[in-house]
């Protein structure tokens, strides 16, 4: 059998006209970390910080652009990239919902919580509902163990769960368009 | 600022303060908050104005004040009456009983017990203004001694002086290692180099452990202090800090902080009219528990993966861009400017002769009361967990007390006399760690923890080093094994052999203590591991030898 090699030269994904680093986000990084560190290469995370926060994941497309900016190779950015839980290489919902896994929260019921949200939603952990509301993802300690089982909805602490209210609680939240601090303009 | 500016605004700041007749502390940390203590300090600002009390009565949301399992917390005037579990219908009982120094007899159920031993037996030092100082103003913090420390050390202590008082008041790294802070100190202050830096490990990530947030939410200004202490003690003027993003509300408060600090020219250039110049910039993590590790910390600074690297050359000498870096954690900075203020001798007449001062630590799981206790270094665990913790909830019977996380060991009950200092828990097989404490009942299988924390150590192992990337999987899957009763008496020996070689070989802290938790459980527990095994063998051997249409079917694979 032949090998299947992947032809990197041709456009690999759907390219968008519209830079993912836009002037602006330059323009932050630009006066905000790069005077601060010896290479541009340093300012790679709070870069990434500011796209994760923007558009709710990492295209493809904005790890090239971010290799360009920051004059290291695509490899670089992706080795550093795909090392961090937090930067994900694929869209969330509205809303990402991160449970807790940690020993406090397992012994109290974490995984009650899934289990429900498995029922009422029909998504594992890493997985989006369909109308595109809610990801779902189970994280490392929230640091609120005495509030175990916890969980936090964007960058809101839930804590003291109980698995049927966090799901109705999960099905009241407002629909996109009055949803505060959500990403994706 | 100038050097006369501090007290002075110190003054203004208390004098605005005792204008007030009455000052309503509401809890507003984390695990508060997510109880809707905000709602809490919005119904007394409401209740204030509609009853026209604004001048005697100021609302201010403050740090954590330890019972954070009795949470929201509200604490009237400096201590006392407290209350606990109080919702926003609970509020107007509360202003009613405002000028009781006994609180609201009608809210006697809400009444915490100041005196119980949960308070009595704390001693606080690095928690000292927790609760009682206004976090996000730091004109408040101002008027309860913060950057006091700081203009006395930049007035009147040379560099060296202060690197002598950390020695003598033998402070040591509050992160878990227990490294002298004072030895770390010289070793940068002696090296080379055109830049330093100073770097605050906030990166807490060990499953049950909660105490650097509730510094950094609760006192942010004590860190910021101890890190300019620190940069002029090793001759640094860029300082990081380095906090999980799992922690936004400790990102906001740190961010705060500094602005303030920078707006009133306790950071920036020139400090007090003295040479010392001093930045902080906050770096976010991003979901990896091995950046905690010192040399993934300085690698994921730079941009890139965070993995570890050999060691020496030590961050001391050559760390973030090649240049000397101090690492502390959270805990050890916040430490710095009560030793300044107090003295080394009195820093050091708390503890053990070998661990000074006092430690925080997250007390959770099967206890009465959780949250966050600071206590003197060398009580005992059963102290911990009997009288500060009220003991292990009616019915059930206490079984062990992990301390260290993941990179710790599981304690059992006739380990409980000894001493809490850092030699004593590494004798024993566990460590101090960053200061979580688990209490476990008798519902609590040891297998089953021991498998919990190895998968964690699994997931979150960097990959550089094999013991530690193949080691942690193999260590797990024998665990899977044998909780799922299909392991055999041999697989234990090959358990220690496989847990003694990860240990020894790995490349950083992850890997090296890794297997602590399942050596400790099979010292201390083995009777857990036997039970699993000998049930699995007896369930084999009975669906062997009953009828054949029983339906049970059984794993034949099993001991392979």
């Amino acid at each position: 059998m032949a090998w299947l090699v992947e032809d990197r030269l041709k456009p690999y994904r759907a390219k968008r006209a519209e830079a993912y680093l836009t002037p602006e986000i330059k323009k932050l990084v630009s006066e905000k970390y790069f005077p601060r560190y010896p290479t541009k290469h340093a300012a790679l995370l709070p870069l990434f910080h500011i796209i994760m926060h923007e558009y709710g994941y990492i295209a493809e497309q904005a790890i090239d652009e971010a290799a360009d900016f920051l004059e290291i190779t695509r490899a670089q950015v992706q080795d550093a990239v795909s090392f961090y839980e937090e930067f994900r290489l694929t869209p969330s919902g509205e809303y990402v919902v991160n449970v807790c896994r940690s020993i406090a929260c397992e012994l109290c019921g974490h995984k009650d919580i899934i289990e429900k949200i498995r029922t009422v939603f029909g998504i594992d952990p890493g997985e989006t509902t369909a109308d595109n509301k809610i990801t779902l993802f189970e994280v490392e300690c929230l640091g609120a163990c005495e509030q175990a089982p916890c969980a936090l909805i964007n960058e809101d602490l839930h804590g003291c769960l109980k698995a049927d209210d966090f799901a109705v609680r999960l099905q009241q939240l407002p629909a996109a368009a009055s949803n505060g601090h959500g990403h994706r303009h | 600022m100038k050097p006369e500016d501090l007290a002075s605004l110190a003054d203004k700041q208390r004098a605005i303060n005792a204008a007030c007749k009455h000052r309503i502390g509401v809890c507003t940390e984390s695990g508060c908050v997510s109880s809707q203590s905000d709602q809490i300090a919005a119904k007394f600002n409401e209740l204030v104005k509609s009853r026209g009390l604004q001048k005697d009565v100021r609302v201010v949301g403050v740090g954590c004040m330890g019972l954070c399992g009795n949470g929201p917390m509200v604490k009237i005037d400096d201590g006392a009456p407290m209350y606990q579990n109080v919702t926003p219908e609970h509020c107007a009982a509360i202003l009613d009983g405002l000028d009781s120094p006994l609180g609201n007899p009608q809210l006697r159920h809400l009444l915490c017990d100041l005196n119980q031993p949960f308070f009595r037996r704390q001693k606080l030092v690095v928690r000292s203004n927790s609760g009682l100082i206004d976090p996000e103003d730091i004109n408040d913090c101002i008027a309860h001694g913060a950057y006091e420390s700081l203009l006395k050390v930049l007035t009147e202590l040379s560099p060296t002086d202060v690197i002598n008082q950390i020695t003598l008041s033998g402070l040591r790294g509050r992160g878990g290692a227990g490294f002298p802070t004072g030895l770390k100190w010289s070793t940068v202050a002696k090296a080379g180099g055109p830049s330093k830096f100073v770097i605050c490990n906030g990166d807490e990530g060990d499953p049950g452990a909660f105490m650097d947030r509730s510094v950094m939410e609760g006192d942010p200004h004590r860190v910021i202090e101890g890190m300019a202490i620190a940069a002029y003690a090793v001759g640094a003027d860029h300082g990081v800090i380095y906090v999980r993003a799992e922690y936004p509300l400790a990102v906001k408060r740190l961010t705060r902080a500094i602005n303030q600090a920078m707006r009133h020219e306790l950071l920036g250039n020139s400090l007090f009219g003295t040479r010392f110049n001093f930045n902080i910039e906050i770096r976010l993590g991003a979901g990896a528990f091995v950046c905690g590790e010192e040399t993934a910390l300085i690698a994921s600074v730079e941009g890139n993966r965070g993995v570890p690297r050999p060691r020496p050359p030590y961050p001391a000498n050559s760390g973030l861009y090649g240049c000397p870096t101090l690492i502390n954690n959270v805990e050890t900075y916040a430490t710095i400017a009560p030793i300044i203020r107090e003295g080394a001798a009195w820093f050091a007449a708390i503890g053990t002769a070998k661990s000074k001062g006092t430690k925080i630590f997250a007390l959770t799981g099967a206890v009465q009361n959780t949250g966050l206790i600071e206590v003197p270094m060398g009580i005992s665990l059963r102290d911990i967990v009997f009288d500060l913790g009220g003991g292990v909830p009616a019915g059930r019977t206490f079984k062990a007390i992990q301390t260290g996380g993941p990179s710790g060991g599981c304690i059992c009950g006739q380990n409980l006399d000894i001493p809490l200092d850092y030699e004593s828990l590494a004798a024993i097989g566990s460590i101090m760690g960053s200061g979580g404490m688990i209490v476990m009942d008798d519902t609590s299988n040891m297998v089953d923890v021991a498998r919990f924390f190895m998968e964690f150590c699994m997931s979150e192992s960097c990959g550089k080093c094999v013991p530690c990337r193949v080691g942690t999987w193999q260590i797990h899957h024998l665990l899977d094994r044998i909780y799922k009763g299909h392991g055999a008496p041999e697989d234990l020996v090959l358990l220690k052999e496989l847990c003694e070689m990860v240990k020894a070989t790995s490349l950083c802290g992850l890997g090296q203590s890794a297997p602590n938790p399942v050596l400790s459980t099979l010292r201390n527990f083995e009777s857990d591991y036997l039970a699993l095994i000998e049930k699995g063998r007896a369930d084999r051997e009975a669906a062997l030898s009953g009828p054949h249409d029983s339906g049970t079917t059984v794993p034949l694979e099993v001991i392979s």
